[in-house]
């Protein structure tokens, strides 16, 4: 397999509670992969600035680069149509998994008191194992990026 | 699995630009609102449809400062959010509201018709039209500061508690200590319970017994637990919901009711929060309107449960739980608060009049603990004397239960963590005046209570000692001391029922068998007045003046207030010969009380016998 990292693009909203309430997850799971995949927060929203994505970097504790996408390139690109919503790309650069992170929502409004899947660790795992993933992709739950200006 | 179709050139050059500009087409959603034929024929416009029912339903919680994570107060707020609102409105997850469509209404309901839903449907089918500026309605304004005006007492929770970032939900618990320093007629608290985003409910518990404050580690920091027993000794003399949910304006008891507030009284806040996603210092307000209208209508509170057939296998989909009590008097019933966990499915209370027609007095077919709250008739229904109230609730501890906390599921019994169940049935009643002046009929009711829950569960601690308490109150003795004894069978250390028959014992003339459960409600809770007070009569009246003396130092000490306490204290000093000391117990008691009989008497005696002998 080619040397190179996973990259990880993880679509967030600024008011989204869902999207907000995995960013203990989200730099969980970044700080778990360091050397191993790229994580990159991803904001489409063409009404966010610089600075408030700054601040709402800081107030959630998020350590992470992070992106504009107000023309939705990288949201094409990754098929996502949810925050919170993750793509795992591999080291060519192919989208290997786009969806949810875990399995922590079922629904909008109905949350698990923990998650009992984890979709993006194991995309994340097969990927660096160079294994192809077996299981289709499963939906996000949380706010509609198509929603956003 | 998704594989891209085609490798993502420029990948990372890409990655680098802080945005990248191309023209990109909307994505489609996934979950597409289902065209609604009826009002898509016809041009649906924020201003003109939207608009009236976002403002009416949606706004009250979502504009700054309140519940919902983001305003819904103009065409730009509600557009950048508008296929949501079509979907959580579709499936009824918005705005929240419990229980079924039914004959009874109540107050405040928040529920969309199915004509407002398919107009917001079609509203996002359409495209999302702005409209005539003409046709927008005002928009809604809401105040910042106390709904009810300056209250007339704010206490504030002396520490803030750390909602963390992450993890499942939290119950903490804050105790306001002493906010009144007298007796007040409460007529409404308004509960600021910190960032509303992170609160699901609150309920104020009343605690003349200090109950919370011995839960903390240290003073002031509050602790945790998702449910609340607070022990009394008394009766509540009015029984109130004190409930707190997102969106609900605070609630003003009716003409007539108010809650007695006395000093030496805790409240304690319980509350229900969920994680946001970063680290949330949370420290509630409580603003108390008082009244100087005492309450002429005292309700009381009903609560049906069956803890100790709340005994779930695993895998279970439908468990049944019942419980049926039938009213001794006529009463209204003003409120109704319905309580599960996170395996509670589909929670009914009916009414069976005792001509055997039937009322659906709540139905909540979806049950979510999340939206839980106390709901109020707008036209609260009479239940005649012969009434029977049935509780019927079934639970899922099933794997397909999202909420179930147990993955793979396990057995659930009834307890108070969020892992436990809990099966129970609030109703508040207003009992109707009784023609014949010697009915009580709230203790008609309490009695029955008790009664009712012994025989669901002969080791029901509070039924027995509700049940003691009110024979006690009527002068019936022996059945006071039975129910005390069973009472302290089923909790032998417990220092309230031990205190309780002890003061029976006492009462009724049996000084040797009151002495052990004073002194075992001591050894639980040594610096506990009534023990103290209690025991030191009891062996005042065998003649153990030193060691009475010990006990009624320890009670003023404990309460430097108490008249009777300065008093026996005075006495049994006399009784060891230090008048000196004496003298000044009954004038300290005097002081306290220029009433007290004791203390005069005994003042009087002592100057009577120390007439030329001063010492």
């Amino acid at each position: 397999m080619a040397a190179g990292r996973v990259v990880v693009l993880v679509f967030v909203r600024t008011d989204c509670p869902i999207s907000n309430r995995y960013a203990p997850t989200v730099q969980r799971l970044s700080a778990a992969h360091a050397g191993k995949a790229v994580f990159w927060l991803v904001y489409p929203s063409k009404a966010e600035s610089a600075e408030s994505i700054r601040k709402h970097e800081r107030e959630f504790g998020y350590k992470l680069p992070a992106l504009r996408d107000p023309q939705r390139v990288l949201v094409k690109e990754s098929q996502v149509q949810i925050t919170p919503e993750v793509a795992v790309f591999d080291a060519a650069r192919r989208l290997v998994y786009h969806g949810r992170i875990d399995n922590l929502y079922e629904d909008i409004g109905r949350a698990r008191s923990a998650a009992t899947t984890h979709e993006l660790e194991d995309a994340i795992a097969a990927t660096l194992s160079g294994r192809t993933l077996s299981a289709g992709t499963a939906p996000a739950v949380g706010c509609y990026i198509s929603d956003l200006e | 699995m998704t594989r891209a179709s085609q490798a993502l050139s420029g990948f990372i050059a890409l990655l680098a630009l802080a945005s990248v500009g191309f023209a990109a087409r909307h994505a489609t959603s996934r979950r597409q609102a289902n065209p609604q034929p009826a009002t898509a024929a016809r041009e649906v416009t924020f201003n003109r449809d939207v608009a009236p029912i976002v403002f009416h339903n949606c706004a009250l919680c979502h504009h700054p400062g309140e519940a919902g994570p983001f305003p819904l107060l103009t065409y730009a707020d509600v557009k950048s959010h508008a296929r949501q609102i079509a979907f959580v409105t579709d499936k009824r997850i918005m705005p929240p509201w419990l229980p079924d469509p039914g004959e009874l209404k109540f107050t405040d309901e928040l529920r969309l018709s199915d004509e407002q839903i398919a107009t917001l449907q079609a509203w996002v089918d359409q495209g999302m039209l702005e409209g005539s500026a003409a046709d927008l309605p005002a928009k809604p304004t809401f105040s910042a500061g106390w709904q009810l005006g300056k209250p007339d007492v704010i206490v504030r929770a002396e520490k803030p508690y750390v909602l963390p970032a992450s993890g499942s939900d939290s119950y903490w618990n804050f105790v306001f200590r002493n906010p009144v320093n007298r007796s007040h007629w409460l007529k409404a608290i308004e509960i600021r319970p910190g960032d509303k985003r992170l609160v699901h409910h609150a309920n104020i518990l009343v605690d003349r017994e200090e109950s919370g404050r011995r839960l903390e580690k240290e003073p002031g920091a509050g602790f945790g637990g998702m449910e609340l027993i607070i022990e009394s000794e008394a009766f509540d003399p009015d029984s109130h919901f004190l409930f707190w949910k997102p969106g609900s304006p605070p609630y003003v008891e009716p003409d007539g009711m108010a809650l007695r507030l006395e000093k030496n009284t805790d409240l304690v806040l319980n509350t229900h929060f969920q994680p946001s996603g970063k680290p949330e210092p949370i420290q509630p307000t409580l603003g108390l309107y008082f009244t100087d209208k005492p309450a002429t209508l005292h309700p009381i509170l009903i609560q049906l449960d069956n803890d100790r057939l709340l005994d779930i296998p695993p895998g279970e989909k439908n468990f049944l739980v019942s419980d049926d009590f039938t009213l001794p008097v006529d009463a209204t019933i003003l409120a109704i608060y319905p309580h599960a966990h996170y395996l509670g499915k589909d929670l009914l209370a009916l009414a069976t009049f005792p001509d055997g027609t039937k009322k659906t007095l709540i139905h909540i077919s979806h049950w979510d603990l999340n939206w839980q709250a106390v709901y109020r008739y707008e036209d609260p229904p009479l239940l005649p004397k012969g009434t029977t109230i049935s509780m019927r609730f079934t639970y899922d501890n099933s794997a397909d239960n999202v909420r179930n906390p147990n993955q793979p599921p396990k057995r659930v019994v009834a307890g108070n963590r969020a892992s436990d169940e809990m099966a129970h049935l609030w109703l508040q009643v207003l009992p109707s005046e009784s023609a014949d002046s010697s009915v009580d009929p709230r203790r008609e009711i309490q009695e029955a209570l008790a009664l009712h829950h012994i025989q669901n569960n002969p080791d029901d601690f509070e039924a027995h000692y509700n049940l003691a308490a009110l024979l006690q109150m009527r002068g019936n003795l022996s059945g006071a001391l039975l129910q005390f004894s069973e009472a302290v069978r089923i909790r032998p250390e417990d220092p309230i029922a031990n205190n309780a028959l002890g003061a029976v014992l006492l009462a009724s003339g049996q000084v040797e068998g009151a002495i052990p459960h004073l002194k075992t409600a001591l050894a639980s809770r040594p610096d506990y007045f009534d023990a103290h007070y209690n025991l030191g009569n009891a062996l005042a009246s065998k003649g153990d003046f030193g060691g009475a003396l010990t006990h009624f130092r320890a009670a003023v000490r404990l309460n430097p207030q108490d008249a009777n306490a300065e008093a026996n204290l005075g006495s049994a000093l006399a009784e060891t010969g230090n008048l000196k000391e004496a003298r000044l117990h009954f004038e300290r008691a005097l002081q306290i009380d220029p009433k007290n009989e004791l203390a005069r008497e005994n003042l009087e005696q002592l100057n009577r016998e120390t007439q030329g002998h001063p010492n």
